[in-house]
């Protein structure tokens, strides 16, 4: 199972810490001393807030992903065990947006690109569990109430386990009751 | 009390001994259509994916398999509907809309829900990129499948049974009920 990164709602008190560390991870650049007008401010999830809830919302990184079957040109790909856009050959057709059940895909104009009319390129952008920085995501670094944890597969089956485990322990409590 | 509650499998751990028959069993009744899978280990070409899984702790063991929650928290999980209720109140995969992503594993307390891959026809089945189709697999109670639950016709020690407590709760009811009666006098 591929791993990914979950926000608790219970922690997060929705500062956006994480969406700015995603965009300096991803951004290359040391954003505060830039002219704000240098770089797009495009972060790969977003802290979602209602009346009820805030919790940054990001990519599941799917086992079967929608968002990878409904992309006409296959630029998203599987690196290094994540979904991932490719960028570069994205033509902004939206139908990954439009596939993902989650609400967690983006279409963002990219800075220093043109078209041919000479406006700026419109991609995909959503989380890539910033796949090749070597630090892991930058979201569950700079988090300060460590709201947001990457949940590994050996996480996840040690969890599951752990259910499987408590849930024979019940049984065996219902089938002793049964047998008294 | 509530009409028509779905049924469950569930296992008498102290009966249970480990062989995983049922977890094969399940694996070949679920298989015998669309990937050829008969009596034998050569007619398996794919990879086997249960829909219950043995746990061992460190005194017994048993399987664990769905329980068809009544308000299924895997069902209300599912952002693409591929879990659904069917007409007796199980809790049904549809995997063809299953994408993966993993909710409804975190979503069940019982950890009765794993990603497995998805085969046809005799091979696994491959995404557009090459990697195979995974999707949940858990208990469907063999729906559709002569003879219901596999796992529990093939246990061994008879340690699995389906559970209907539709039927078993009258019965309780109506016993308490009768030793009330028997009692009145004294």
């Amino acid at each position: 199972m591929r791993q990914f990164v979950k926000g608790n709602p219970d922690l997060c008190i929705g500062c956006r810490t994480c969406m700015i560390g995603c965009v300096v991870e991803h951004e290359g650049r040391r954003i505060f001393e830039i002219d704000p007008d240098g770089y797009d401010f495009n972060p790969k999830l977003h802290v979602v807030k209602t009346a009820k809830v805030s919790v940054p919302v990001q990519c599941k990184h799917c086992e079967n992903p929608a968002c990878m079957a409904a992309c006409p040109v296959g630029c998203i790909k599987v690196i290094n065990d994540a979904v991932v856009i490719d960028q570069k050959e994205c033509i902004g057709c939206k139908s990954c947006m439009q596939a993902c059940p989650f609400g967690v895909i983006d279409v963002i104009s990219q800075v220093g690109t043109s078209q041919s009319d000479g406006s700026k390129r419109v991609v995909a952008n959503k989380c890539d569990l910033c796949v090749g920085t070597g630090n892991g995501p930058a979201c569950v670094r700079v988090c300060p109430t460590e709201a947001l944890k990457l949940v590994s597969e050996e996480a996840m089956q040690e969890s599951v386990q752990k259910k499987r485990v408590a849930t024979a322990e019940a049984a065996k409590a219902i089938a002793d009751a049964m047998a008294d | 009390m509530t009409e028509n509650m779905s049924c469950y499998v569930l296992c008498d751990p102290n009966k249970c001994t480990g062989c995983k028959a049922c977890e094969l069993a399940c694996f070949a009744e679920h298989n015998k259509e669309n990937n050829d899978v008969a009596y034998t280990v050569g007619t398996v070409t794919i990879p086997v994916t249960p829909k219950l899984y043995l746990t061992k702790t460190e005194k017994y063991c048993m399987p664990v398999q769905c329980k068809h929650c009544e308000d299924a928290p895997c069902l209300n999980a599912c952002k693409k509907h591929a879990i659904y209720r069917d007409e007796n109140k199980q809790v049904i995969v549809d995997q063809s809309k299953c994408i993966g992503c993993k909710d409804c594993v975190m979503a069940c307390p019982f950890g009765a829900i794993s990603i497995l891959p998805v085969s046809d026809n005799g091979a696994v089945l491959l995404q557009k990129d090459k990697e195979c189709v995974k999707a949940a697999s858990k208990c469907d109670l063999c729906t559709g499948i002569e003879g219901g639950p596999a796992c529990v016709r093939v246990c061994p020690n008879e340690a699995l049974r389906l559970v209907d407590l539709n039927e078993e709760q009258l019965a309780k009811s109506i016993a308490t009920a009768n030793s009330l009666y028997d009692s009145r006098l004294s």
